[in-house]
């Protein structure tokens, strides 16, 4: 519970309605994909940028933690009240402020789902690339703090070259603004980069223009399917060692393939040991080119079965059979730990080899999946937090994949953040003057350190 | 595949976005990832029941549209349904509720109370009227109750109209029964066009979803004995129902509540795998349909699709392919035609400030296609829908029986 003074104030911010504190209502914001949870003392949904400064002066004054949440699907803890005390859900602010697809871009508050840009650009030929697995309820708040990214960001970048100005609350309540609506921007620091995946831990994001791009004219989607995991992982280096940047190429062995068909019943190739999903799009010669090239390298590469998606229903299938891979993977234990260690694509084939030989090392499942295009490794271990000696092979493999990753170039996380999850292996990439140096822009921005505490800074 | 239970959901929250309560809500105690955690903490003994966990899996349509979407294969539908009869015994029920499935358990209390509620409707003042709502809808926009219960009114073997080539039994549920005798006219109508012999057995009743709901486990459980006793045994094609809620006690819960209950499940079964949807009957036998060659204008139509529709039979797709199939409609499709109405049971009655929302977007939404009927084959998304509407305005809402019973030949 928080002070009855600090609540007093905080309610004349917001109506009774906006305000959540009996343990039940708790019990909801305590949670979001990851593992840990920790309860909050206080559930507060504003509307406007006001409203939100108005809060933090208080919590500032009070020194009470903040944290803030959009939708909750965070795979590492970064929206969890670690020390408790105000959570700010954003779910509420939520409203396009101004589609303007002449000059490019949209303007949005934090609240928005990634999806809803997405809808309201598609009339008018345009979308918003970065596409999150979770994008049907993940919101652009919560996209911007984590810097996520998505399956098609090999082509078209993450979050953050999408964001040509922000509005920010600060830790002491002040309202700073920077970008502009400009593609082109060089005044002053590039102060998206600052916040743009400091997962809460800096400021509060109350508004955002982001650039949009028009629609491709032509999409291609092809499903190969190998015999070998490895011969899939070299496929990969392969088409991109060639020249040629597919939208999306996403890799899926065996395990996973037949647990998303257990559930979804795709009609996916349950005797392949290796699976690619790619996606390309552009002009139609230049798309019909590439899909030459690209069929060529995986035969190369000995591919057993190659099909192009005839209709958008097909194409549809292919991706919810991707999409949903995280989702049937939770369901074969009541836990799962899903990490997102990335590196450099000519290293893909190795990395791959060595998750399986340091599951099986420990004795667990493992369902390879990853944005195989860009390294981006999505290893996921379903497993029992309950059963002690079980878990603790999971970290211990975890330890290890980290390990295998630093020392091919690789890095702890290509877009699910740290979070929680991850915040111990930090020295494994990065120097401690590195770490010191982040500590001081923390420090500087949040000398209290009310914004997020208890997290990776 | 068997169904999971709370402690297999991963969190992912990939269901808040289709939970129509949340989408209006914004909140996540409205959400089915949260309820499924409260659960968990619940039956772990590290939240206890209150009135307000009760208002939580209350504040629910019922609609599946979570279990259908949920990657992890939760069966949130099962789950919810056994919170409520818990949270019912910790916390006992509201005095409308109460009232309610007090009705519902016994046909001849609901024929008491429709016979009340009939006098009541003629005598209530018409400003009184004007102004008074029940939930989100107005009292003077609720159905008139039929003039005689429907099962009273019609025989119980009807013959078809032309040489026999089938039987069927004829489950009525409590709408048409009792409010919305059209559906169950325009049913038997092409059933007999079809050629089928009708049987409707007498002693069927509620069919005991909205008991279930609402926890009533004890009075659900007679009516499901009553039904299975009265639907069982019949030697006959298919068992029709013109609601998917219905639909959906009959194939799915009724087994599973006789397997709970400890007992042989198999003429549950038996019975389960009989129940059709009128409509998709219809459509697979659509080629002995007559239609009446005068209709030459054609009308415009759009739908509405009732979420037990879409998540319990996934028959939408074929309601929709069927509307588009007859020759005399011009079918235009709404944006959000299998977005949920929020009537959902007594949701509508319990948080009609919620349910309001819900349903005004869906009106302003078929508006804007400009047609002049609005189909759905749910009796309580029609009362929503309808309710909402003025009760003078062009647009009719109606259960796309009638529309294709009007336009038969006659033969
Ligand atoms: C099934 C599934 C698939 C996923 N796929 C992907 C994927 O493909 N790519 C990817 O990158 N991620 C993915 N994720 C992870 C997650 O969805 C993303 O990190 C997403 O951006 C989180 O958005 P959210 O709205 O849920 O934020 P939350 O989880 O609520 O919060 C995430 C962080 O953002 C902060 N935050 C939220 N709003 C604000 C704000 N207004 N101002 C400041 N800080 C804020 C929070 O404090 C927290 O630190 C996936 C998750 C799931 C469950
Ligand atoms: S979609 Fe399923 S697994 Fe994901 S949060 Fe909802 S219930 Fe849990
Ligand atoms: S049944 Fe419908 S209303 Fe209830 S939690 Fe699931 S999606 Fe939401």
């Amino acid at each position: 519970m928080l002070d009855t003074q600090v609540k007093n104030e905080l309610m004349t911010i917001v109506d009774t309605g906006r305000y959540l504190d009996r343990p039940e209502e708790l019990a909801c914001y305590a949670y979001d994909a990851f593992v840990v949870e920790a309860l909050p003392d206080a559930v507060i949904f504003p509307e406007t940028t006001q409203e939100v400064s108005d809060i933090v002066k208080i919590a500032s004054r009070y020194k009470v933690p903040v944290t803030c949440r959009g939708a909750g699907t965070s795979v590492c803890g970064a929206p969890i009240p670690l020390r408790h005390g105000i959570v700010i859900c954003f779910s509420k602010m939520d409203k396009i402020i101004d589609v303007n697809t002449r000059d490019r871009y949209i303007i949005v508050q934090p609240g928005v789902v990634n999806v809803d840009v997405q809808k309201a650009l598609a009339p008018f030929g345009f979308f918003y690339p970065p596409d999150p697995g979770s994008m049907n309820t993940a919101t652009i708040g919560g996209n911007m703090a984590m810097n996520a990214g998505g399956p098609r960001c090999l082509k078209y970048g993450v979050t953050i070259d999408y964001v040509l100005g922000m509005e920010v609350v600060l830790a002491s309540g002040d309202i700073i603004r920077f970008g502009s609506k400009n593609i082109k921007d060089v005044t002053g620091y590039k102060l998206s980069s600052l916040f743009c995946g400091s997962e809460g831990t800096l400021g509060i994001i109350t508004e955002a223009i982001l650039k949009v791009r028009p629609l491709p004219e032509t999409v291609k989607t092809l499903m190969v399917t190998f015999d070998d995991l490895d011969n899939t992982a070299k496929a990969v280096t392969d088409i991109i060692g060639s020249g040629i940047i597919p939208v999306a190429m996403e890799l899926m062995d065996k395990l996973t393939l037949n647990t998303i068909e257990d559930v979804a019943n795709l009609g996916l190739d349950r005797e392949a040991q290796g699976s690619l999903l790619i996606e390309i799009d552009g002009v139609k010669e230049a798309c019909e080119r590439e899909m030459t090239l690209i069929i060529e390298k995986v035969k190369e590469n000995g591919a057993i079965h190659v099909q192009e998606a005839k209709s958008e229903v097909e194409r549809e299938r292919l991706w919810t059979a991707r999409r949903s891979a995280y989702g049937v993977f939770a369901k074969l234990a009541p836990d799962i730990v899903s990490e997102d260690v990335t590196v450099p694509v000519s290293k893909v084939p190795a990395m791959i080899r060595k998750i399986i030989e340091i599951t099986e090392k420990y004795g667990l499942k493992v369902g390879v999946l990853a944005h195989a295009g860009d390294g981006n490794m999505h290893p996921m271990i379903p497993a029992n937090k309950a059963d002690k000696e079980e878990w603790q092979r999971v970290e211990r493999a975890f330890d290890e994949i980290f390990q295998a990753a630093a020392a091919l170039d690789g890095t702890l996380s290509g877009e699910h953040g740290i979070g929680l999850a991850k915040s111990d292996y930090l020295p494994l990439v990065m120097n401690k003057q590195t770490i010191d140096f982040m500590k001081k822009i923390k420090q500087a921005v949040d000398p209290d350190g009310i914004l997020n505490p208890g997290k990776f800074v | 595949m068997k169904k999971k239970t709370p402690q297999n959901c991963g969190k992912c929250g990939l269901c808040l976005n289709v939970c129509p309560v949340y989408k209006v809500l914004k909140e996540e105690p409205a959400s089915p990832r949260a309820k499924l955690q409260l659960i968990k903490a619940y039956e772990n003994d590290t939240l206890s029941s209150s009135p307000l966990l009760k208002e939580i899996m209350s504040k629910c349509l019922m609609c599946g549209s979570c279990t259908t979407n949920c990657p992890s294969g939760i069966d949130h539908y099962s789950t919810f349904m056994e919170m409520r009869r818990k949270m019912v015994e910790d916390q006992g029920e509201t005095p409308a509720i109460k009232s309610l499935t007090y009705l519902l358990a016994r046909e001849y209390r609901l024929k008491f109370g429709a016979g009340l509620a009939r006098t009541g409707q003629k005598f209530v003042p018409d400003l009184f009227a004007r102004n008074y709502k029940l939930g989100n809808i107005p009292l003077k926009n609720f159905p008139t109750l039929n003039a005689t219960p429907f099962r009273k009114a019609h025989d119980v073997i009807i013959h078809p109209d032309k040489k026999p080539v089938g039987k069927v039994v004829y489950f009525t549920g409590c709408a048409t029964n009792y409010l919305y005798d059209d559906t169950g006219v325009a049913t038997i109508g092409i059933l007999k066009h079809m050629g089928y012999e009708i049987l409707i057995p007498r002693d069927q009743t509620c069919c005991a979803i909205p008991l279930l709901f609402h926890g009533a486990a004890d009075r659900a459980s007679k009516n499901i004995t009553t039904n299975i006793n009265a639907l069982k045994g019949h030697d006959v094609d298919a068992i029709i129902v013109d609601c998917s809620t219905c639909g959906e006690a009959l194939t799915n819960e009724y087994p599973r509540f006789i397997e709970q209950q400890g007992q042989n499940p198999s003429e549950a079964n038996a019975i389960a795998e009989k129940v059709m949807n009128i409509l998709s009957f219809i459509d697979q036998q659509f080629d002995r349909l007559e239609f009446d060659p005068n209709i030459t204008e054609k009308l415009s139509v759009t739908y509405h699709a009732p979420c037990h529709t879409k998540n319990n039979f996934n028959a939408h797709i074929i309601v929709e392919r069927l509307i588009e199939r007859l020759p005399f409609v011009d079918y235009k499709r709404a944006v959000d035609a299998d977005e949920c109405c929020g009537g959902g049971g007594t949701f509508f009655y319990e948080y009609p400030e919620v349910s309001k929302k819900m349903v005004d977007k869906k009106i302003e939404n078929a508006k804007a296609v400009n047609a002049s009927q609005w189909l759905t084959d749910c009796p309580v998304c029609r009362m929503n829908l309808a309710g909402n509407l003025d009760t003078d305005d062009p647009l009719k809402v109606l259960h796309p029986v009638t529309l294709i019973y009007s336009a038969l030949k006659d033969i």
